[in-house]
């Protein structure tokens, strides 16, 4: 069996898993782990090249546009450990195609596509979740921290939506932050951050959005459990509608 | 009367009406500012009751001339009356929306003065969206029923959806519930707008500056529980809407009784069971291939209250099961209680690289439940067999007891 390590990073890990299919080493033997997740760094390190990522990457989008999609959201869910899984998902893809994701009785197959899954899920949900609010000099700001790194997909889902004003997505567990022009998106990291002065108008709109919330709902079938389960309560922090609760 | 008041009432009359959904079309382009609709449909929140936001649900006006049994807005309830003008509406879209409240405006209206005149001001409001903020979000309109042709020909062409109300599941409770409405007024719109929808999809393939009309379709709602139709006529009539008139959706709402009125009956709470029952036997009617009459009967036209209608199904025909995951049909699968498109796609996806095991089918995420009783792993049954129907029925109902219950020798 041949130990394979890597930076930690989403970049380092394709480049790992090319560099492995490129040698010639059996990667049905191979295991592959972040550096930092090892006692011992016991195993040969892979380093990070770029070049090695975009042709492995290029391979895939031709045979599995799919897995390419996959591999995207996988990496999204930050879930440490299942670097092996992803390289045999890898090989699995190459070799049979988009068929792959249905392969879901294969271990590695359906580790991959369930922590796929998981961000895909997120993303979704932070669409309808994300409330954006009017800061003092008309652009709008987004708080969020969610379980996945899901901000890319978020912004250019924002981007094509709220396409004339001028925006902030925050997530303040990441400290990254995406923002829109109105022309381009562009993505960074947060060292500090305080919320800015809101707009005058921002409180009143709240006000009646809330107002709304609540005579929306039929008194006679009232069923908080249902309301959990759909909308968790670990979404509830930056909720318009859920402050003051 | 201040807009957070307005909005308190004409919100709060609005939440009897159940359609929230914001799928079905994609709208995006250069001529749009603002918003877009997405294929999936999103939902931004979920209210105390536990259903979805998703659309920003208000009536135009809640002043209403007609005198409906079962409706809080009728005539002669005496309650606050508020309407917005077209501008209030617009705005308080356009603010939630650009906060990512909502996906849209659903917009109903008690009927004021007319038809005509409530349909006009109704359709104004989505043509100011559309035309003035360069709106693209989504937009369901109410047809008034008895509203001219021409204002619901404007109101598809603004609007995403649009749905007429048949309110009641026949006509003979219509006319002693809404003795104002006609069955007519109410079938007359819905087939202009299956036509419009019709020949606009016949356009848009010659044209793709063909104008979309209403391109996520037409709906419309009954309420359940008010009148003594059975589950079985309910059923036939969407099996009807769905076929003949094309409707992509019909919701049922469970009869919330608002008005002491002699016409209706007494409940002691509105009967959601059934509503639920209803909306799974409509599920089957849609995605799983089920008639009204395989479902029910005329010897039992209503629902079973302990099993959903696939279950009971599937308890009726024990010739059909069990059914072979490696083998069956995409169709056949469909009819497994606790079965549904997603896990049956998968099931068909993963089989293609080796036979499922029972192992697997966990792994695949089906739910197995109920279907372990129904299905067999290359002629292996899932556990151990139960085919006795009576002990299936308790099986099912209560999971599998262990000790065996004693009363069982009772029955048997």
């Amino acid at each position: 069996m041949t130990c394979f390590l890597y930076d930690g990073t989403s970049e380092g890990l394709v480049s790992a898993i090319g560099q492995i299919l490129d040698s010639g080493s059996d990667p049905g033997v191979a295991t592959l782990a972040g550096r930092e997740d090892t006692l011992f760094e016991e195993g040969l390190f892979l380093r990070t090249d770029p070049a090695a990522a975009d042709v492995l990457f290029s391979r895939l989008r031709q045979r599995a546009p799919d897995a390419v999609h996959t591999i995207w959201y996988f990496m999204m869910a930050e879930t440490g450990g299942l670097e092996t899984s992803l390289l045999r998902y890898v090989v699995l893809a190459l070799q049979h195609g988009d068929r792959i994701n249905g392969h879901l009785t294969h271990d590695d197959v359906k580790a991959v596509v369930s922590a796929a899954r998981k961000a895909a899920r997120e993303s979704h949900r932070m669409k309808g979740l994300l409330r954006f609010e009017q800061m003092r000099d008309g652009a709008w700001l987004a708080r969020m921290e969610p379980d996945h790194n899901v901000i890319q997909p978020l912004a250019r889902h924002f981007s094509r939506r709220l396409r004339d004003q001028r925006w902030f997505i925050v997530d303040l567990r990441r400290h990254s932050a995406a923002s829109w022009d109105g022309r381009e998106l562009s993505f960074g990291t947060l060292e500090q951050f305080s919320r800015p002065e809101l707009s005058d108008e921002e409180q009143q709109v709240q006000a009646m959005w809330r107002t709304f919330f609540s005579t929306i709902a039929i008194p006679e079938r009232r069923n908080p459990r249902l309301q959990k389960s759909n909308m968790p309560a670990k979404y509830w922090k930056y909720l318009t509608e859920k402050q003051g609760e | 009367m201040d807009i957070q008041e307005k909005l308190g009432i004409l919100s709060g009359a609005a939440r009897y009406d159940a359609s929230c959904a914001s799928s079905g079309c994609g709208r995006e382009g250069a001529a749009i500012r603002v918003g877009n609709t997405s294929q999936g449909g999103i939902c931004h929140s979920w209210s105390d009751d536990g259903r979805c936001i998703s659309l920003l649900k208000i009536l135009l006006s809640n002043d209403c001339r007609y005198d409906c049994a079962y409706c809080v807005n009728r005539s002669s309830n005496p309650i606050p009356r508020a309407s917005f003008t077209a501008r209030e509406v617009v705005d308080l879209c356009m603010e939630f929306y650009r906060r990512n409240y909502i996906e849209g405006l659903f917009l109903s209206s008690a009927v004021m003065k007319g038809p005509d005149q409530t349909m006009e001001d109704m359709v104004r409001v989505a043509e100011m969206l559309r035309v003035e903020e360069k709106f693209g979000g989504y937009i369901h309109l109410k047809v008034i029923p008895g509203s001219s042709p021409e204002l619901v020909r404007r109101a598809g062409l603004a609007a995403d959806r649009i749905s007429v109300n048949i309110e009641l599941p026949s006509s003979e409770s219509l006319n002693r519930l809404a003795p104002q409405k006609r069955k007519e007024s109410i079938l007359a719109p819905m087939k202009l707008i299956g036509t419009e929808i019709g020949s606009s999809l016949v356009e848009r393939t010659l044209s793709r500056k063909a104008p979309k009309f209403a391109p996520a379709g037409q709906s419309t709602q009954m309420i359940i529980g008010a009148s003594p139709e059975t589950d079985l006529q309910i059923l036939r009539l969407s099996q009807g809407l769905y076929r003949k008139m094309n409707l992509k959706r019909v919701y049922y709402s469970a009869f919330v009784p608002v008005n002491d009125d002699s016409r209706l009956p007494v409940l002691a709470s509105p009967p959601l069971l059934r509503e639920h029952r209803l909306y799974q036997a409509d599920w089957l009617l849609r995605f799983y291939g089920f008639s009204a009459e395989e479902i029910l009967s005329d010897d039992a036209p209503d629902l079973d209250e302990s099993f959903d209608p696939k279950t009971a199904w599937a308890l009726r025909n024990p010739e059909f099961f069990p059914v072979d995951v490696n083998r069956a049909a995409y169709s056949a699968l469909l009819r497994v209680p606790g079965i549904g498109p997603t896990s049956a796609k998968r099931i068909v996806a993963a089989r293609r690289f080796s036979a499922i095991t029972p192992e697997g089918m966990k792994k695949i995420g089906v739910v197995m439940k109920r279907a372990k009783y129904f299905i067999t792993c290359s002629g292996r049954p899932f556990e151990k067999e139960v085919r006795e129907p009576l002990r299936l029925r308790q099986h099912l109902l209560l999971g599998d007891p262990a000790p065996e219950p004693r009363q069982l020798v009772l029955f048997s």
